[in-house]
């Protein structure tokens, strides 16, 4: 049951937008967030319109997959849908019904707009991680703050942590699943009962994998030093990642796209 | 032969909370490894057999007495990371090792940690796998694999720092019967053919029985030294350890006992079938 968890899902492959540097993706989802809350109305959404068709055509991953994952979000888009109409001015857009008179042409408008703009943005975000593994992205990052490093920022430290919580979390949902059942086998009844009682039910699932997870991690620290571990220090790298054609015409695009918005914006 | 390991009247005991006597978990433990030995440590849960291996490669520092790793001395801080990349060490536990989710990028965790060139580091990455039959496994995710998939993997991270040799601390005990085969084929073969030292740790008797020397470890001392044969006549004391001992052994041992005169260390099935016949008066198997 746990493992229908879909957050931040990779597809693996070998499309166009796998094979972008994930340092590149990183910069161009920035890029794509920018122009997303720099775009005035909506002939604006068009560009990004199209850049996301780009991305959705040169991922290899269908757009049903976006929207499974935008159900969740329903709730979020329609409470900011209410409250763009609620707050909005204008001629009310019913005028012959009285009592729809609160909804008004500017309120829905800004309605629609806001609704676009989120789920562009959902869109956008949501192919980085469709087609970037969770390691590929720490690993960007890593290189991508390592300037920090001068700042005294840990960003070795936060990278190896995140790789580490990456590998384990499969670890540690088998492991959760075991304990479920065997917690069941005893007796324990996680099914029945208000919130409350299900929360305490949750009890003694808990403290034994967080006992595991200590008992793991100190294995896990062991064999690390068995295996030279002594930090971010004089570290060399397995994955190389270089800039190919592909990133630099990708990045074209993109600035593109932001030019013409900006061009959007000024006229 | 040069010694690769040599421990001499090692004491260590864990720390325990205060007022409570210390917990002695190595004893006075003097033990000399020779180079391209494949040495099987035996004992019983807690007998310190996993402590003391965890002060061949200076993950514990002994309270007195001295650990020498191919003549450097293991307390001393600015050795560690050389006895390391010599001593390599397998846990029990294959899922708590492995740091990567893809398995090539973890058999090169410790090259990266080492500083080794990107050249090389594909190389000995390539080797390394090749020398435990995970090649065409390299771009998989490790909770994808089999046990003892995963425990070759552990050894190929290890292999990759090309090491002279290798402690394995109950490597098959998670393992179903598949996995502790494919893992003991491993580690033999890394013996006999790159000649690498093997230190198994285990309490599985057929498993030390593939072992050149066997040392049987017992309340934080070495009790009994020497190979196979010599270490499993003594039936008797193995079992006051809570030991067992090699079932063809123990049949030899029963018919001793009842004044039939049979050699004692009888080890392979072979051996076994063969000596029963002697006994028998030249009766062979396939005359039913």
């Amino acid at each position: 049951m746990l493992k229908d968890i879909t957050i931040g899902q990779y597809f693996p492959g070998k499309s166009f937008m796998h094979r972008l540097d994930p340092r590149m993706k990183l910069l161009l989802t920035v890029l794509y967030v920018v122009s997303l809350f720099l775009v005035p109305d909506f002939w604006g959404f068009l560009v990004i319109g199209a850049v996301i068709a780009l991305v959705v055509a040169s991922s290899g991953v269908s757009l049903k997959v976006v929207f499974r994952g935008l159900k969740p979000l329903m709730f979020i888009i329609i409470f900011t849908a209410f409250f763009n109409i609620l707050y909005g001015g204008g001629e009310p857009l019913f005028p012959n019904i009285s009592w729809l008179a609160w909804i008004k042409t500017e309120g829905v408008r800004n309605a629609l707009f806001m609704i676009i703009r989120i789920i562009l943005l959902i869109m956008g975000t949501s192919y980085l991680t469709y087609t970037t593994s969770p390691v590929m992205l720490t690993d960007a990052m890593e290189r991508i703050f390592r300037p920090l490093k001068v700042l005294h920022f840990p960003v070795h430290e936060l990278a190896m942590m995140m790789t580490i919580a990456l590998r384990f979390i499969p670890t540690l949902i088998d492991e959760t699943d075991k304990i479920i059942n065997a917690q069941k086998a005893r007796g324990a009844d996680f099914e029945t009962g208000n919130i409350i009682r299900r929360a305490k039910a949750l009890i003694p699932i808990l403290i034994p994998l967080l006992i595991s997870a200590f008992r793991r991690a100190e294995e896990l620290a062991d064999a690390m030093e068995c295996r030279c571990y002594q930090g971010g220090e004089g570290r060399t790298r397995y994955k190389v990642y270089s800039f190919s054609w592909r990133d630099w015409a990708a990045l074209g695009i993109m600035l593109l796209a932001m030019a013409t918005i900006i061009l959007f914006m000024i006229f | 032969m040069s010694k690769i390991i040599e421990v001499s009247q090692l004491n260590f005991s864990y720390p325990v909370d205060e007022g409570m006597a210390p917990a002695h978990a190595l004893h006075d433990v003097s033990l000399e490894i020779e180079e391209g030995e494949f040495v099987a440590i035996l004992g019983h849960n807690g007998c310190g057999k996993s402590t003391l291996a965890k002060h061949f490669n200076g993950i514990l520092k002994a309270d007195s007495g001295r650990v020498t790793v191919l003549g450097l001395d293991a307390s001393d801080e600015k050795n560690i990371t050389e006895i390391r990349r010599n001593v390599g060490m397998v846990f029990q536990n294959p899922d708590n090792q492995l740091i990567a989710t893809v398995v090539d990028e973890d058999v090169a965790f410790a090259l990266e940690n080492l500083g080794v060139p990107y050249d090389e580091m594909v190389k000995r990455v390539d080797e390394a796998l090749e020398m435990v039959d995970m090649t065409r496994y390299r771009h998989h995710a490790p909770h994808r694999l089999s046990g003892g998939q995963k425990q070759r993997i552990a050894i190929a991270g290890i292999l990759a720092m090309a090491p002279k040799c290798i402690v394995l601390d109950e490597p098959t005990a998670m393992l179903d019967p598949k996995g502790r085969r494919e893992v003991m084929k491993t580690i033999t073969r890394l013996n006999r053919e790159r000649g690498i030292t093997v230190i198994l740790i285990t309490h599985y008797m057929d498993e030390a029985v593939q072992a050149d020397r066997v040392v049987v470890m017992g309340e934080g001392e070495v009790i009994l030294d020497g190979t196979p044969k010599e270490v499993f006549q003594n039936v008797g004391l193995l079992h006051s350890l809570s030991l067992d001992v090699p079932q063809t052994a123990e049949l030899m041992f029963a018919l001793r006992q009842e004044d039939i005169k049979v050699p004692i260390a009888v080890l392979t099935e072979e051996d076994c079938i063969a000596e029963l016949e002697k006994l028998l008066g030249g009766v062979t198997h396939d005359q039913n």
